[in-house]
């Protein structure tokens, strides 16, 4: 409780001195010029809600939604239907349904009504996006873009239609406004410290990773959607009750698009890029509507020029926004995770046994596995070598569910695992590293294994659980801790993946090639290393490598995979003297 | 029956004009993975094109091959002067590079023409009937759908036989790979785009021959669309992609031509019927119908 009521405070903090940074500005803006320089100044506060809502869903998750926009729509229609006096929705609704003809609210009620309705709307259609991967998500909210746009032209009863309604009392002054900017940069730095908005900043940076380390990425994501709706709710309501009327034209894909350039070109991944990148965009585009109004040069849409060469510029240049990861809440953040002292404790290995019972893979034709078995002994370390295209990648693959196969089973203990997905897979107690890095690049060393140290909090809570600081003191990697992982040299970045996966407190680590690219002298440092990090949380290893000479070393025991059987098993000296493996790396009948 | 037929035809006239462009896209996705909405410009790169060129004595006899022209260099364009310097960047940052190219596109004819509608001739024989078994069809009917199909089989001879084609398809299987095997990522790229464009070229032909009018934001309209047919066939694939463009197509004037009858009192709902099922679809098969594995090592 303390804990999230300092994090809440702190974001509290960062949010207050952002707005205030832009109070400033604003207020200088506003004194120094007309009334009509007011009127900005509220469309850019509706529009910061609008950004901060879509930057808790894309920036997080990383899922580009052209959706958003609907949902602020539907936020503000709920917000007209109710906040219109009863006499003048009689004239201009006579016939609307669900006997919201009485219904009256005032400006804070039917504002969260807008919000609740909103919610409950975007959760049903979050199902839909949030379950699918690739790019079917983004389809899905284009075309909930234009359901909803079609129900809103269509439904006249309820909406009068493309005319849209008038008559909205109007919220005077841009107060209501701030209280809502303050409440979204709240949510919005808030969920990036809850776990839930960590874990989907996970599945942004990497998709497969991710659920490979026991991370959901439908919930993740499923909470920054419902989360961001009510953001979009928000700012859709606040806008139709300083504008007074609401009609589809506000809220078309162009819109949005404007929206979204907003996020982006500040930098979508933090709070304060989307703040800069409202602040920007929204005084630019004014400009350049200015420069091309009637009176001057009459080039209705000269913004477009604006908006085009400012987002190409940036997409080219910083890719990540202007502030990519800086964030003024990150620099508040002093150390999150605190060290927990503890006394050393002597894990206890676990007791179940990793068994793959006759595994048959066919990819089309290509048969890569074909009825190879191994069984991993509780702390035991099994070392699995074979040629290139043994098959020795798939079977890691199969036992940790990325890959279906085709016949045989996998089982922890008395688990059975053959057809659990790789988030149940992590969770049971198998965690894995990749043979081509699989980091979350843009968090930092420490958040990286936090991440997992998180998961192992909720799901394998039954077990010894690492310290974060000490795995990466024991990695070598405590004083990188606050870099980001994607800046490390290649042989910590191995080492910061093993420290990862050990920070799930496993029965057993499946190290694929934790040597590859290493020098001699390194990867015989690797030896130490795993076998220490391995003991520290009891774990089992299965280990591919290349290094026969770190195998040998590593392992009490040897399987030899080729052409997709086990060729042979035994210690490593009966290994080496077995002919027949020989025969299978020289390519010499013996 | 013959509203049956009419409204088949119809739909895989429409359909026809997305499959030519989702083509386009799905061929630019596979050779760098980037959704390319700055691909519905080049129809009005076409379509400001031939609007130039009736000021000056045009004629249809030699319009579309100004088309298919113009159409192709500003696809390498776009590629020159934008999509190469993002060549490596993440999916998320192609994608809004495209977009800025679309945002830059529109200003742009807005600022060197106008924002109103340019006008030009249409081809006689457009709206020209004729009966076969009893149902009226439209000359443009017939053009449409014998264009695209004479289309479709020169793509496939390019991509199957082809060395160019070859190295394309090399190039979207593992770009690394394929770079590995001797082929020049620039030349592939660029031509790749040249194609797209040429295809996005007949779309804008066709386009125009019925409607023959320039506007800046023509081309986004049939971009959107085009996008969503090239998904649902499963982005990358080329099969995909046609028969995702004629199963939007014909779902589209399907619902239309129907649904109000079908479904009385909820007929509000009807234009919002296709989306619903699009949504549907991606939630059934988010891979689209074809999927295409991008064998990701792990």
């Amino acid at each position: 409780m303390g804990a999230i009521g300092q994090r809440l405070g702190r974001s509290t903090i960062a949010s207050a001195a952002l707005l205030a940074v832009v109070w400033a500005l604003t207020t200088a803006y506003t004194q120094t010029g007309g009334s009509s320089r007011v009127l900005l100044i509220s469309e850019m506060l509706s529009n910061f809600i609008l950004v901060l809502g879509m930057q808790v869903f894309i920036g997080n998750t990383g899922v580009l939604s052209f959706g958003h926009m609907a949902f602020a729509q539907i936020g503000a229609y709920a917000t007209a239907i109710v906040a219109i006096p009863v006499a003048a929705k009689a004239k201009s609704l006579p016939d609307i349904p669900f006997g919201l003809a009485d219904t009256h609210m005032g400006p804070v009620a039917a504002t969260i009504f807008a919000v609740a309705v909103t919610m409950v709307i975007g959760a049903i259609f979050g199902i839909a996006v949030c379950r699918a991967g690739g790019l079917a998500p983004t389809m899905i909210t284009l075309a909930a873009l234009f359901v909803v746009d079609q129900v809103v032209k269509n439904w006249g009863e309820l909406t009068r239609g493309a005319g849209g309604l008038t008559g909205i009392p109007i919220i005077r002054g841009n107060g209501w406004l701030w209280v809502g900017a303050l409440v979204a940069l709240v949510v919005a730095h808030q969920f990036q410290e809850t776990r839930i908005g960590r874990f989907s900043i996970a599945t942004r940076e990497d998709e497969l990773a991710a659920p490979a380390l026991g991370i959901r990425l439908f919930s993740s994501r499923y909470a920054a959607w419902v989360v961001s709706m009510g953001l979009m709710a928000l700012g859709g309501s606040l806008r139709a009750q300083s504008l007074g009327n609401v009609n589809p034209k506000q809220f078309t894909l162009d819109a949005g698009i404007l929206i979204l350039v907003m996020m982006v070109v500040g930098g979508m991944r933090t709070v304060s890029g989307a703040v800069l990148g409202t602040v920007i965009i929204t005084a630019g585009n004014e400009l350049f509507r200015q420069l091309g109004d009637p009176q001057r040069w009459d080039i209705e849409r000269f913004p477009d020029l604006f908006l085009g060469a400012t987002m190409l510029a940036v997409m080219i240049l910083r890719p990540g926004g202007l502030l990519g990861d800086r964030d003024l809440a990150g620099w508040l953040r002093r150390t999150m995770y605190r060290r927990r002292m503890h006394e050393p404790v002597e894990p206890n290995p676990g007791s179940d046994t990793l068994h793959a019972k006759s595994i048959i893979v066919h990819f089309g034709g290509f048969t890569a596995l074909d009825g190879a078995s191994l069984s991993v002994r509780p702390g035991e370390v099994v070392g699995l070598i074979g040629p290139n295209g043994a098959g020795k990648t798939t079977l890691f693959n199969v036992i940790t569910g990325l890959v279906d196969e085709t016949d045989g089973t996998v089982m922890l203990g008395a688990t059975d695992l053959t057809t659990a997905p790789p988030v149940l897979v992590a969770r049971a107690g198998l965690a894995r590293t990749f043979q081509n890095l699989r980091l979350f690049k843009n968090l930092s060393v420490r958040d990286n294994v936090a991440l997992t140290s998180a998961v192992a909090a909720r799901h394998r809570s039954h077990r010894l659980r690492p310290d974060v600081d000490d795995l990466l003191e024991s990695a070598g990697l405590l004083e990188f801790a606050d870099r980001a992982a994607g800046t490390l040299d290649y042989g910590n970045q191995r080492r910061l993946e093993l420290a990862r996966a050990v920070a799930l407190a496993p029965e057993f680590l499946l190290l694929d090639e934790p040597t590859s690219g290493m020098s001699d002298t390194e990867s015989l440092a690797m030896v130490e290393s795993v076998r220490a990090m391995a003991a520290k949380v009891g774990a089992g290893v299965l280990v591919i490598d290349h290094d026969l000479g770190f195998i040998t070393r590593i392992s009490d025991h040897i399987v030899v995979l080729a052409e997709g059987q086990v060729l042979a098993e035994g210690t490593p000296d009966e290994v080496r003297a077995n002919p027949a493996v020989a025969a299978a790396y020289l390519g010499s009948q013996a | 029956m013959t509203k049956l037929i009419q409204t088949i035809v119809d739909g895989l006239g429409v359909g026809s004009t997305y499959a030519l462009l989702a083509l386009g896209i799905s061929l630019i996705f596979g050779v760098m993975h980037l959704v390319n909405f700055a691909h519905g410009e080049l129809i009005t790169v076409g379509a400001y094109t031939s609007y130039f060129f009736f000021l000056h004595g045009g004629s249809w006899w030699w319009m579309p091959v100004a088309i298919l022209a113009s159409a192709a260099l500003a696809s390498v364009l776009t590629e020159l002067v934008a999509f190469r310097w993002v060549r490596n960047a993440s999916p998320f940052t192609l994608l809004l590079t495209s977009f800025a190219l679309e945002r830059l596109s529109h200003a742009l004819w807005q600022i060197f023409i106008s924002s109103k509608q340019r006008t030009f001739r249409k081809p006689k024989w457009v709206f020209n009937q004729f009966e076969l078994l009893g149902i009226k069809f439209e000359v443009m009917d017939l053009v449409t759908i014998g264009v695209t199909a004479a289309t479709m089989v020169v793509t496939a001879i390019v991509f199957k036989r082809t060395l160019f084609g070859v190295a394309v398809r090399g190039a979207a299987e593992d770009f690394d790979a394929a770079r590995l095997m001797g082929v020049r990522a620039n030349r592939v790229i660029s031509g790749a785009f040249a194609f797209a464009g040429l295809l996005a070229g007949v779309a804008a032909c066709l386009i125009l021959m019925r409607t023959p009018s320039a506007e800046p934001t023509l081309g986004s309209d049939w971009l959107l669309k085009a996008v969503i047919a090239a998904v649902i066939g499963g982005l990358g694939s080329f099969t995909g992609a046609v028969m995702g463009g004629l199963v939007l197509g014909l779902l589209e004037t399907l619902t239309r031509a129907y649904l109000p009858d079908v479904a009385t009192g909820w007929d509000k709902f009807a234009p919002a019927a296709v989306y619903i099922l699009i949504a549907a679809f991606f939630v059934i098969r988010p891979d689209g119908i074809f999927k295409v594995s991008h064998a990701e090592r792990v």
